[in-house]
């Protein structure tokens, strides 16, 4: 399988603090990868890195996607790439309503008529957004958020899909229904990298995993590997 | 006298509303307070002089001429100034000093060719005074009414009903997601600057043909709008475009029922008991705290 996204010696500084130590890291076309670790490790800065979210003169190393350089794109540039992020903490436009989200998450789209059906096919997928569509995007349980923004990366149709710790505060059942689409958006063709802290979830869902502690890659295998280690389960899994 | 006072207030409250807008709008995008507002108002009335007395175009013409102009200005500012001071982590109330320092450059750049005389702006319509509702006024006055009623419409239906109007509302409530969705949010707060000057630069050369034209107009104007954006709530378009009306219309009923000398008097005493009892304004803006 062809690499779609790989990190070659990246690392990340916020002025001197050295956050993200050289990592190397790749995603496969079709495969959905989890990177896992624990508060401060680097995840999210990884993840921004990649959208062009982060500061550029922070980087060094390279992040290339599809055969691409891409570490010194600004973001509005890596998303019309075709790479969407779900960003940690939701993001919702709050003083847009649902849909006006939707509209804005399909901002470099032109054909007005696809943009409908995707809609509607958002809406398919997460029905509690239909019945909220006309409602403010601040005004959402944390779950209903979090499809908001799932709902918002994918309808800008990414080969590549992030998804930064969607699990963040959200009941075991909301964690369960919003892991099960993500699910779904993989095996409908997306590609999905996604960055959890919970690993349980994390390891059985996704093909493989990276496991980062304090801004460095200290292990990475399939999910059944990973999941079977010892360190694995003591540290991470909690059995 | 009722009526008189009634259709005098919205016509000067239409103007604040105008000026407010543009206060509302910057603060939106940049969370910032500029300074340069209140002298683009004067940039506007000097423009729209030029076009129309000196260079002889067509009101419309040069009407639209001023915007451009200034629009390219709030770009520019926005550019060349604000942006550059942000990437350098500077404290915001750096920015706004910037700001003011960059006001008086534009406040008197001017006088380099008019002078510090107060220009008569030439009369625009041929009917020079028409009466509407029983009350007589300038035609100008109430062509100034209209223009800010339908710049306020337009301002309105772009910034809600189109695509990149959205996305500006959408970069100034949260520019990483507005990056992470492919918007160019660089480009759209250049754009709300401009936008901002633009408005202010209209309401500029309206005045002119009411009270002159001269360097320290914008200076009390600008002022105003800004008493009127904290009254309707600070960073809110709507209670922007309100806040400037009631300003407006308290200040003229205080002036024709007690005197003229005491309206700035309780115009600026509305805004401190504003920021007083409900520093939300009415439209309940939480942005008044940070500058
Ligand atoms: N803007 C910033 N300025 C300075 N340091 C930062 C900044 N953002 C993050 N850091 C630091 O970089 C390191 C990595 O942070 P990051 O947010 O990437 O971790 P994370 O793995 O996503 O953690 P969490 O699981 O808590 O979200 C941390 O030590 C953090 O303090
Ligand atoms: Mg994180």
């Amino acid at each position: 399988m062809a690499k779609i996204l790989e990190l070659v010696n990246f690392h990340y500084y916020y002025g001197n603090i050295h956050s993200v130590k050289g990592i190397d890291l790749h995603v496969d076309e079709g495969e959905m990868v989890t990177l896992i670790g624990a508060n401060g490790a680097g995840k999210t800065t990884t993840l921004q890195s990649v959208s062009g979210l982060t500061k550029r003169r922070g980087i060094e190393g390279k992040i290339i996607f599809q055969g691409k350089e891409i570490q010194s794109f600004n973001g509005n540039k890596v998303a019309s790439l075709g790479i969407a992020q779900a960003l940690e903490g939701r993001h919702i436009f709050s003083k847009l309503s649902v849909e006006e989200n939707l509209i804005m998450g399909a901002y470099k789209r032109k054909n007005s008529v696809e943009i409908k059906k995707d809609m509607d096919k958002v809406y398919e997928r997460f029905p509690r957004l239909l019945e909220r569509r006309e409602q403010m995007g601040g005004t959402l349980s944390g779950g209903e958020q979090q499809m908001l923004a799932i709902g918002r990366a994918l309808i800008s149709l990414p080969t590549l899909m992030l998804l930064d710790e969607p699990s963040l505060g959200l009941a075991p059942l909301i964690v369960k229904e919003i892991f099960i689409a993500v699910k779904e958006i993989n095996r409908e063709g997306t590609t999905i990298l996604f960055v959890e802290q919970n690993s349980k979830i994390a390891l059985s869902t996704a093909n493989r995993g990276y496991v980062m502690q304090t801004g460095e890659i200290v292990m990475t295998d399939t999910c059944e590997n990973l999941m079977a280690n010892a360190e694995i389960k003591k540290a991470y899994l909690g059995v | 006298m009722f009526s008189y006072l009634l259709v005098n207030g919205m016509i000067i409250g239409g103007i604040y509303g105008l000026i407010a807008l543009g206060y509302s709008l910057i603060y939106r995008a940049s969370g910032l307070m500029s300074f340069v507002q209140g002298d683009i108002i004067t940039f506007g009335a000097y423009m729209g002089l030029t076009f129309y007395k000196v260079l002889g175009l067509s009101i419309y013409a040069s009407l639209f001429l001023t915007f451009a102009c200034a629009f390219a200005l709030g770009i520019v500012l926005e550019k060349g100034v604000i942006r550059v001071l942000l990437n350098k982590n500077v404290m915001p109330i750096y920015i706004v000093l910037a700001t003011i320092a960059i006001s008086f450059i534009i406040q008197n750049a001017p006088q380099a060719y008019y002078g510090t005389v107060t220009q008569r702006f030439p009369q625009v319509f041929s009917k020079s005074s028409i009466t509407v509702f029983g009350v007589t006024n300038q035609t100008e006055a109430y062509a100034c009414f209209v223009v800010s009623v339908v710049l306020m419409f337009a301002l309105h239906i772009f910034m809600t009903k189109t695509k990149f109007g959205t996305a500006m509302r959408a970069a100034a409530m949260d520019p990483l997601a507005a990056e992470a969705c492919g918007i160019n949010t660089s480009l759209s707060t250049g754009v709300t600057w401009g936008l901002s000057a633009g408005i202010a630069s209209v309401a500029g050369m309206l005045l002119g043909p009411m009270y002159g034209v001269y360097t320290m107009l914008g200076a009390t104007l600008g002022r105003k709008g800004f008493a009127g954006a904290v009254i309707g709530g600070y960073g809110n378009m709507y209670g922007a475009m309100l806040g400037g009306m009631i300003l407006g219309l308290v200040e003229t009923f205080t002036a024709g029922y007690w005197s003229g000398t005491y309206k700035n008097f309780i115009a600026y005493a509305i805004l401190l008991l504003f920021l007083f009892i409900k520093p939300t304004g009415i439209f309940n803006e939480q942005a008044i705290q940070d500058v």
